[in-house]
């Protein structure tokens, strides 16, 4: 409790809270930052479970920097929103929901990553079974994050 | 007015404003429509922009399937969300503007994609053009940016009068 107390003291959180546009510039700056992460896994997993087949799979894995660039946005905009009320965020559980669920997204991405070293599989165009079983976890998981994420507020 | 009146008083509205899930809910439904919108919507711009060309164009076309369940997912929940707080949404400007971006924003994507897939009523033998030309690139810039604007134009309805 006392150093979420300290990071709302801190000199960024006085300045998040004396400036009236900041909050909300972050709070779209995550939105975009959202289409741009969740959009691009979407449309990474979506594929690799056989929709859009006309599509070749290597351009479509291509849109990963958009995730991390998407990913990077989020990061910086969450942490300066999680300063300006870390004692309400700190003690949210939908909060910690939410993180949990981003962490468990991130080993699920670590297991693609490791399983695409050596892959045969992504100029054949065709996902084998337990690549369509990461990305339907994908999925779940990032969905589970945004309903995590939009239920803070009301917990 | 009495219209607005009225709808904040359908059971729809006081269901939505009632039930302790019923907005997150909603709400949590319209950010995954603005992803399936955005995302697919966004790649089919970028690629008629130039943007990976090992993508063809034709082959998109079932990206507008998602577009389109998005969109629906968002009029929905959409509608749902206005429903509940129907005066207060009505008389913002922010809310306004937002509107009028996604008209613009649909309006924009149903040029681009009339120009850049080939008729489905016609008997179709692929031909079509390969790249787009000027005219279209500059509507899918467009298209991004009306987009975008109404993500942010949407976000901000809770801080504008």
């Amino acid at each position: 409790m006392d150093a979420l107390t300290w990071l709302e003291g801190t000199m960024i959180a006085q300045a998040i809270r004396e400036t009236p546009w900041m909050y909300p510039a972050f709070e779209t700056t995550h939105y975009i930052g959202l289409a741009m992460l969740v959009g691009g896994i979407m449309l990474i997993d979506l594929r690799l479970l056989g929709f859009a087949r006309d599509l070749p799979l290597p351009p479509i894995l291509g849109l990963l920097p958009w995730v991390w660039a998407g990913f990077a946005i989020n990061v910086v905009t969450g942490t300066l929103m999680f300063v300006y009320g870390a004692t309400s965020f700190g003690t949210n559980r939908m909060f910690w929901l939410k993180m949990t669920l981003m962490a468990l997204a991130g080993v699920n991405a670590l297991v693609f990553t490791l399983s695409t070293r050596s892959a045969d599989w992504i100029a054949s165009g065709h996902a084998p079974g337990r690549i369509k079983a990461i990305a339907t976890l994908s999925l779940a998981l990032w969905l589970g994050v945004m309903a995590a994420g939009r239920w803070m507020a009301y917990v | 007015m009495d219209f607005l009146a009225w709808l904040e008083s359908t059971a729809l509205a006081t269901a939505v404003a009632e039930t302790l899930w019923a907005y997150p809910l909603l709400e949590t439904l319209h950010a995954v429509g603005m992803v399936m919108l955005v995302g697919s919507l966004g790649l089919i711009n970028l690629r008629v922009l130039g943007y990976k060309p090992a993508l063809p164009i034709a082959g998109m076309q079932t990206l507008l399937r998602l577009a389109w369940i998005g969109f629906t997912l968002n009029a929905i929940s959409g509608v749902a969300l206005f429903t509940s707080d129907a005066v207060h949404f009505f008389s913002s400007y922010t809310f306004r503007i937002k509107l009028v971006l996604i008209a613009l924003g649909g309006l924009d994507a149903a040029f681009v994609t009339r120009k850049i897939f080939p008729d489905s009523r016609a008997e179709s033998s692929g031909e079509f053009a390969v790249e787009a030309d000027a005219p279209t690139k500059a509507l899918a810039a467009a298209s991004l940016a009306f987009w975008i604007g109404a993500v942010i134009a949407g976000r901000l309805i809770a801080y504008t009068p």
